[in-house]
């Protein structure tokens, strides 16, 4: 379990988050949502120890300011909003990178064919021998997923549950594979890992996740499961948008929804 | 970023699979074989015309020369001259080359450069100060520490300079490229300029010194002199393949190095810390030698990758070679004088430094 108690990050003297609480559970997907700006990567740097913060963070009930690089690396891989490389690295040498320091937990001798396991997982299969500056920016997000999934290939290590970071995953992706992204972080939580996702698409939000934290000028406006969370009210309130949950359009404009998929 | 740049290096550097490993080892093996030749040349070339194979052979059986005065000269050529000269610049194109990889790693861009960034600057700096103030104000200084005074201060200055550099170009834990590159060239000017001053208190026989050393050379190689730098940039380069996976972890950020389970902030100390030892301890004895730290690397990248494991070494072997074979010009072009190496290298390697700009136009974000 990650637990996070009153946590408040200040960036050169502003405040970006104040006094946030936040816990995600092993075999769930947890949700960070809110507009932009509303400190939602900054929260996520300070629960990962990328950021200085007050308040205390645990994994597995062990605080995350007392470990060292490799333990944390070994409990939880993040994924960061974008990567750029200034070397001509390969796909396949990225992914790898995913086994550099911490413990894939997959099975003596595979790791050497995680790569090409990971990237079929994101569908680049056949991508390991391009050049990463030569993708796109929603391949490019994808392959650094799948060297972040093998960091942590096994959600469960040694009995202990392993956790994924991931900063707005889908954001750059079509809809095929923001659901294939959102079936990853899905599977992972059902075998025994927990996720901690930022996401900006409520309707995959409230498909996904089964705890939302919603954040609004650096603070906890509201957390809880999609059903007790979204709400008409919430919404006006923190995204600043009179929007109705659950309304369809009026008369003939079509819509399209990720829960319709077949 | 422009992708139709690196587009252009696909082709050559591009296996199905995109593991390029086996094929980096066989560069490393050929670079082995190439500074073997480059030893070879380099021993048996020269201005006078003293046959290094036959000293060699004569070492070996035991053979009593016919001729003991010509063999004596011979034998003092090759083990005196030839010989320091070779070890020394197998030492500093194997210091120069790898420091230049790290830096690069260290700073995430390609064009980061020892020479280019003024930790040479500052290395110069402190060396010139012992020459010149050696005797005088520095005196006790020299006295204290004899034949390692030289590249101590070198080492020092090199030091100061990188840290410097780091503290002014780092913030919030990202290195911006262009403060380091142009800070790198106003602390270039300062140290250049304090040289400058040193060097108008000089007198006519610190100038001379100064003057051959500044440009670059491997002239002044003796034993004693490998003896003293000798192990400092061995104990520097043989820090550096503990630094490679680090390094390639660097390349997706520092933070998300951390993420993987590097120690970022111990690997930028030791990164740092062994770059300005070698070369400090590179120009104190042969002055400065540029782009040997940028080319080196550049060429290997586009051959085997940007992976450090095979990158640094290959670095050290083909930085080693060039040296020699750039030393070995420097040395018979104009025989029986000799121009200064850093010339050679000079004249060679900035052109290679623009096209490497221009290629990259529009992939090197500063």
């Amino acid at each position: 379990m990650i637990e996070a108690r009153d946590i408040s990050v200040a960036i050169g003297g502003k405040r970006i988050v104040s006094h946030v609480d936040f816990a995600a559970r092993p075999g769930q997907v947890s949700a960070i949502v809110g507009p932009n700006g509303s400190g939602k990567t900054t929260l996520l740097k300070a629960l990962t120890g990328e950021l200085a913060y007050t308040g205390t963070v645990t994994l597995n009930s062990r605080d995350l300011s007392a470990m060292r690089p490799v333990e944390a690396a070994t409990l939880r891989a993040v994924l960061p909003q974008s990567t750029a490389l200034s070397f001509p690295f390969t796909v396949r040498e990225i992914v790898r990178l995913g086994l550099i320091g911490g413990r894939s937990g997959a099975l003596p001798g595979e790791d050497a064919r995680l790569p090409e396991r990971a990237l079929a997982r994101v569908d680049l299969d056949g991508f390991a021998g391009r050049f990463y500056q030569e993708l796109s920016g929603g391949e490019q997000q994808r392959v650094q997923l799948a060297r972040v999934l093998c960091q942590v290939w096994a959600p469960v290590l040694e009995g202990r549950p392993r956790y994924l970071f991931l900063d707005e995953p889908v954001s750059s992706l079509d809809v095929k594979h923001q659901l294939i992204i959102m079936n990853i972080a899905r599977d992972f939580a059902r075998r025994g890992g927990g996720v901690v996702a930022i996401l900006h698409d409520l309707n995959l939000t409230a498909m996904y996740a089964d705890r939302i934290f919603v954040l609004h000028g650096g603070q906890l406006a509201a957390s809880g499961s999609p059903q007790e969370v979204l709400n008409d009210h919430l919404i006006e309130r923190v995204f600043d948008c009179r929007l109705k949950v659950g309304a369809l359009p009026a008369g003939s404009v079509p819509f399209v929804l990720p829960q319709s998929a077949a | 970023m422009a992708e139709q740049s690196f587009a252009g290096t696909a082709g050559r550097a591009m296996t199905a699979d995109g593991d390029r490993s086996a094929r980096a080892r066989l560069v490393v093996l050929l670079l082995c074989v190439m500074l073997a030749l480059s030893v070879f040349l380099s021993l048996t070339s020269g201005a006078s015309d003293a046959s290094a194979v036959r000293v060699i052979r004569d070492w070996f059986t035991g053979a009593v020369p016919a001729d003991a005065a010509l063999a004596a000269r011979d034998q003092l050529i090759v083990y005196d001259i030839r010989m320091p000269r070779v070890l020394l610049g197998v030492l500093i194109g194997a210091a120069l080359a790898v420091c230049g990889g790290v830096m690069q790693g260290l700073f995430r861009n390609p064009l980061a450069d020892p020479g280019l960034i003024g930790v040479s600057a500052g290395s110069s700096l402190g060396a010139v100060a012992i020459i010149v103030l050696g005797t005088t104000w520095l005196a006790p200084v020299t006295l204290a520490l004899g034949t390692l005074a030289l590249p101590l201060a070198a080492f020092f200055g090199g030091l100061a300079v990188t840290l410097l550099l780091y503290a002014i170009a780092t913030r919030q834990g990202r290195t911006s490229v262009a403060t380091m590159l142009l800070a790198g060239i106003a602390i270039s000017a300062l140290a250049m300029a304090l040289t400058g001053v040193l060097i108008f208190m000089a007198d006519d026989r610190q100038l001379r010194d100064l003057t051959f050393w500044q440009l670059g050379s491997l002239a002044g190689a003796t034993w004693p002199k490998i003896g003293t730098v000798g192990p400092v940039i061995v104990l520097a380069l043989s820090a550096m393949p503990f630094l490679s996976r680090g390094l390639n972890a660097l390349a997706l950020g520092e933070a998300t190095a951390g993420h993987l389970g590097i120690p970022v902030q111990r690997l930028k100390y030791t990164a740092i810390v062994g770059v300005s030892a070698a070369v400090g301890a590179s120009v104190a004895v042969s002055g400065g030698i540029g782009f040997i730290g940028i080319v080196v690397p550049h060429v290997l990248r586009l051959a085997i990758g940007p992976d450090n494991r095979y990158l640094l070494p290959a670095s050290a072997l083909l930085g080693a070679s060039l040296l020699l074979l750039a030393d070995a010009v420097a040395r018979t072009i104009v025989a029986p004088a000799e121009l200064p190496i850093g010339i050679v290298t000079a004249v060679a390697g900035a052109p290679f430094f623009l096209w490497i700009l221009l290629r990259k136009r529009g992939v090197i974000d500063l």
